[in-house]
């Protein structure tokens, strides 16, 4: 009888980690826009301080990408959609 | 002569004259067709700015962004990714990079109101740029980042026509325009994407906090 409540706990938590899976969103660099209006996109849309968004827009840039948010799939969705219609090149995908 | 956007106060101001504002409102005309389908198409010969910008545009480096300027024209597919102008591919790019299914469903979901809200950006820009009378720009801050979004799409169009898809690119095409004549339609639209991209970085510089 004791055993069952904690097989089930860890069936659940099985399930939660199959949920939770994390998705991010990426934004990949371009040679069109420009590093003052990536910071100033990062900064507006996700509320990110200076320093973070200038970090994330370096990123991008020097590395050719960057992950610039984490969570949901449907969130993450939203944020590709938001960033695209900003005219950046963002993509989401599961997290690897 | 123009000035950039500098921010006064609540307003983003900025002086551009009427050749600079008609340069700029043409472009945005064009990249608001693009994105808006249903839009019935503009009578042939209507503003004198087009023509030019037309008449440029079979040249191969034309500042024109309409697609029938650019390259003999495909058989339209309705859907098909493939055949898809690859400027409107690059304002509304593939959401994911592995999954064409994932990719096609975000289209699906997203596509219209995309669409919708660049071509808001682009309107609201038009518009103010319509009404200045004398030289000076003035913008509200909900004006001055719809054309910063909308200098971006512009610029974005231009830059996938003058084929900047590389960091390099860009430096590229500059030494190759610095050996044309002057006269030489590559030498105007490189000026033209050059002047875009100095007036929106002056404004992205007066919205940063």
């Amino acid at each position: 009888m004791s055993i069952a409540p904690v097989e089930q706990e860890s069936v659940s938590r099985q399930e939660d980690a199959e949920v939770d899976v994390p998705w991010i969103t990426l934004v990949w660099n371009d040679p069109v826009n420009l590093m003052s209006y990536v910071t100033f996109v990062f900064q507006t849309y996700f509320g990110y301080s200076k320093s973070k968004a200038e970090r994330l827009m370096m990123d991008v840039h020097v590395k050719g990408k960057a992950v610039v948010s984490t969570g949901t799939r449907e969130k993450m969705e939203t944020d590709t959609e938001a960033l695209q219609g900003y005219g950046l090149w963002a993509t989401f995908q599961k997290d690897v | 002569m123009a000035r950039g956007f500098k921010r006064k106060g609540e307003r983003y101001v900025a002086k551009l004259d009427p050749v600079e504002r008609g340069l700029v409102v043409g472009l945005m005309e064009q990249v608001l067709e693009l994105v808006s389908p249903d839009l019935p198409h503009p009578q042939e010969g209507g503003d004198a700015f087009d023509q030019i910008v037309a008449g440029l545009g079979g040249s191969g480096w034309g500042v024109s962004v309409s697609a029938e300027d650019q390259a003999p024209s495909t058989p339209a597919s309705p859907g098909g990714l493939a055949e898809r102008d690859p400027a409107l591919e690059r304002l509304l790019p593939s959401a994911h990079r592995e999954d064409e299914q994932i990719a096609a469903e975000f289209r699906r979901l997203t596509e219209q109101s995309l669409r919708s809200r660049k071509a808001a950006n682009l309107s609201t820009s038009i518009a103010a740029l319509a009404s200045v009378d004398e030289q000076r720009v003035e913008l509200a801050q909900p004006e001055a980042v719809a054309m910063v979004v909308a200098l971006t799409d512009v610029r974005l169009v231009l830059g996938e026509r003058l084929g900047l898809r590389t960091d390099e690119d860009l430096a590229l095409l500059e030494e190759q325009v610095s050996a044309l004549e002057d006269d030489d339609p590559a030498v105007y639209a490189l000026a033209v994407y050059d002047f875009l991209t100095w007036l929106q970085e002056t404004l992205a510089h007066a919205l940063a906090r």
